[in-house]
């Protein structure tokens, strides 16, 4: 290694792309070989890291609360004995809480990263391209306009996301799928979106334009049976199938023609994953609302941390679970007396991250 | 020399030099056909810009005929009622729809030149939610209620998100971007949050957030346009810049380009104009991200040209917005904001559909 460097000669500002090029190495299998290992061992320890943080917050979160449930009482209800009503708070209150959130971070972060990633724009995500706005506007009108509650609400802001990826999809095809095209239309509807939903707030009754808001912000405290299983079983589905789609993610990165030279077939590889994304999108944002940014934030983090990998779509899956099921903790413990939705803490928590890395990383890799 | 110019324009791969030919003018009579055809647009534009102008004065829920209106310019007389009407409340809504789609459309183009990203508008950038944040706390903690009230505020958190930005942003695009969207990500919610707690606040705000030209008189205008005109000045000296950054970071240091200043004076300059739009009308949405799109479909991705007409594409975009939403419902009106969202997105839709897309 060292002697590679001393090849390199003097350091050109902005020539960081390439590794410490082994220029007067010889480029041999074992050296690429030991370059693959370094970064799946990189990747491997921040899932691994990520996947035990969960666990932790998680059997925090089982502990903490109005009820006072002892961690040992917790875990002798895990471990399936324990009092019925310690029973009752950890199973029917307290876990479904924990697993939405954690779900809800998982199915965005995946969504963002199959965005970002396929579109090739790292500000790609459903917050930016009309989706989550779709679906406000759809749970807004239920709200604001029918008067509706619960499942009609979550029914509409469903279709109110499909409705507007589909008109993006329509509209943004034209002999392929261009993924500049798909991200400039996506931010058309998102603002329109937008506009629309800023203008039902402003016409409504103040107290129900209040509620409307609520939605729009987004929170777990509330999912629970049905809705909490449409979400874990929706969510495993469009997972099981990325991880068929995820060979073509890498490749499409590159760029369209790269990834044809490659052999993707770049639209089908394309759509399939976007229909994925957009489903991941559909069921979390229909039960949980457009929780803000973690699709934006996650997928970015977690490039970050494990550095040149791509899309990282396993790694941005773990730090959009942490990420939220951290930030809905935090929004009802960390303050006492003060809860905030997780929609609010998210953003709180997430985007400071965020810019630390940006601002500590000399060079994006996006 | 003639010829040599003659034959550029003939084939399309030696364009630039058609553009070097542009001043020379060349003896065989006209400007060439590149040149005309920009000219002819601007001249165009120009005139649209004066009809809807003149549209803004003329139309509204209350019928004035024009020579009222007229009369209302040349020789107002306030205690005529319709007269009243035109200079108390459409005068100042025009000049404002003026001045906030100057600065909108010339944010919007240097955004995109420097962030080099299609989708980069103040929205996306943090700018936005920098002033609603701030008037949100104007509301909430002040207690101002009057869209008056809100200007320096709005202004001042405008000025600091973008600051924000372009310190931890610095010089490059990617980042930008992601900077800009990250702050939003940390403001929006905040936003959210004092707005749940606090109805009344929310009820003001609410009616600030939709966008819109009317509840503020011309002391806006007064105030703010010195930091309009800074921020239009900067702009145009920097359009010849963005082309050179439009080739990549890299070809333009190794044409002699300080990347670096550019981006440090874009950023003032975005500061201004923002600052400027958003204390004049509140959060407009797609007038930022349109007006450059458009600019470069009708006029070719030449920044001076593209600079040049995004300044009347702008109040053109936000103005007849404007102007729709007093017509639409009877005896009633629409926010400019949601108009203008109504207009730019099937204009975007139509410039993305385009074949030349492909990219900035």
């Amino acid at each position: 290694m060292g002697a590679a460097r001393v090849t390199t000669g003097p350091e050109v500002p902005g020539e960081r792309l390439a590794r410490p090029a082994p220029s007067g190495e010889r480029i041999d299998a074992s050296a690429i070989g030991a370059v693959r290992r370094a970064a799946r061992r990189r990747r491997v320890s921040v899932v691994v890291v990520g996947a035990g943080l969960a666990a932790a917050i998680a059997l925090a979160a089982l502990s903490f609360g109005a009820a006072g449930v002892t961690p040992d009482r917790v875990i002798s209800v895990l471990l399936g004995g324990g009092e019925r009503i310690d029973r009752f708070v950890v199973f029917d209150l307290r876990l479904p809480r924990i697993l939405a959130a954690l779900v809800v971070g998982v199915a965005f972060a995946l969504a963002g990263a199959v965005f970002q990633s396929t579109l090739r724009n790292p500000l790609a995500s459903p917050d930016i391209l009309g989706i989550s706005a779709g679906a406000s506007l759809g749970a807004v009108w239920a709200i604001l306009g029918i008067g509706a509650g619960g499942a009609i609400v979550a029914g509409s802001a469903f279709g109110g996301g499909l409705v507007v990826a589909i008109v993006i999809w329509l509209a943004a095809w034209r002999q392929g799928l261009h993924g500049v095209r798909f991200v400039l239309v996506g931010v058309g509807m998102a603002y329109l979106c937008g506009s629309v939903v800023a203008w039902l707030l402003a016409r409504a009754e103040v107290r129900e334009a209040q509620t409307a808001l609520h939605w729009t912000v987004g929170s777990v405290a509330d999912v629970r049976g049905d809705e909490l299983w449409l979400l874990v079983v929706g969510t495993a589905a469009c997972g099981v199938v990325l991880v068929f789609l995820t060979r073509a993610l890498r490749p499409l990165a590159l760029g369209d023609d790269h990834a044809r030279a490659l052999g993707v077939r770049t639209d089908a590889a394309r759509v399939a994953l976007l229909v994925v994304a957009v489903a991941l999108v559909a069921f979390a944002t229909s039960v949980a609302g457009p929780i803000a940014f973690v699709a934006l934030i996650a997928p970015a983090v977690a490039r970050r941390l494990v550095g040149r990998g791509g899309a990282a779509v396993g790694a941005a899956a773990v730090v959009g679970g942490v990420l939220t099921l951290g930030a809905d903790v935090a929004g009802q413990f960390a303050i006492p007396g003060f809860t905030a939705p997780l929609g609010v803490v998210t953003g709180v928590i997430g985007a400071p991250y965020l810019l630390w890395l940006l601002a500590r990383t000399e060079r994006t890799r996006a | 020399m003639n010829a040599a110019s003659v034959s550029a324009e003939a084939s399309p791969i030696a364009a630039p030099a058609t553009r070097i030919g542009v001043g020379r003018r060349p003896a065989s009579g006209g400007p060439p056909p590149r040149a005309r055809r920009a000219a002819l647009v601007l001249i165009g534009s120009a005139i649209a810009l004066l009809v809807v102008v003149a549209a803004s004065l003329a139309l509204g829920v209350r019928a004035i005929d024009a020579a009222e209106v007229w009369q209302a310019l040349v020789r107002p007389d306030l205690t005529d009622p319709d007269q009243a009407v035109v200079v108390q409340l459409r005068i100042p809504r025009t000049v404002i729809g003026l001045a906030a789609g100057v600065a909108l459309g010339l944010a919007g183009t240097l955004i995109q030149g420097v962030t080099r990203n299609p989708i980069a508008d103040p929205g996306l950038l943090g700018i936005n939610a920098g002033a609603s944040l701030a008037v949100v706390l104007c509301i909430s903690l002040l207690g101002v209620t009057a869209p008056l009230g809100f200007i320096w505020f709005a202004f001042a958190g405008a000025t600091a998100a973008a600051a924000v930005v372009f310190a931890i942003g610095g010089a490059q695009p990617v980042r930008l971007a992601l900077v800009g969207a990250a702050l939003t990500a940390l403001l929006t919610p905040l936003i959210a949050l004092v707005l749940l707690r606090d109805t009344e606040a929310f009820n003001q705000y609410r009616f600030w957030a939709v966008g819109s030209l009317t509840g503020r008189d011309l002391s806006t205008v007064a105030a703010l346009w010195p930091f309009l005109a800074v921020g239009v000045v900067l702009a145009a000296t920097l359009a010849h810049r963005l082309d050179l950054l439009a080739l990549g970071d890299d070809v333009a240091s190794a044409l002699g380009q300080r990347v670096g200043i550019t981006r440090a004076v874009a950023g003032l300059a975005l500061v201004l104009l923002c600052g400027t739009a958003v204390a004049l009308a509140g959060p407009i949405a797609l007038v930022g991200l349109v007006v450059p799109h458009a600019a470069r479909r009708l006029i070719g991705s030449d920044y001076r040209r593209i600079t040049a007409l995004a300044v009347l594409l702008g109040p053109i975009m936000l103005l007849s917005a404007d102007v729709i939403g007093r017509l639409v419902v009877p005896n009633s009106e629409l926010e400019a904001g949601v108009v203008a969202a109504f207009l730019g997105a099937p204009v975007l839709i139509a410039i993305a559909r385009s074949r030349r897309v492909a990219g900035l």
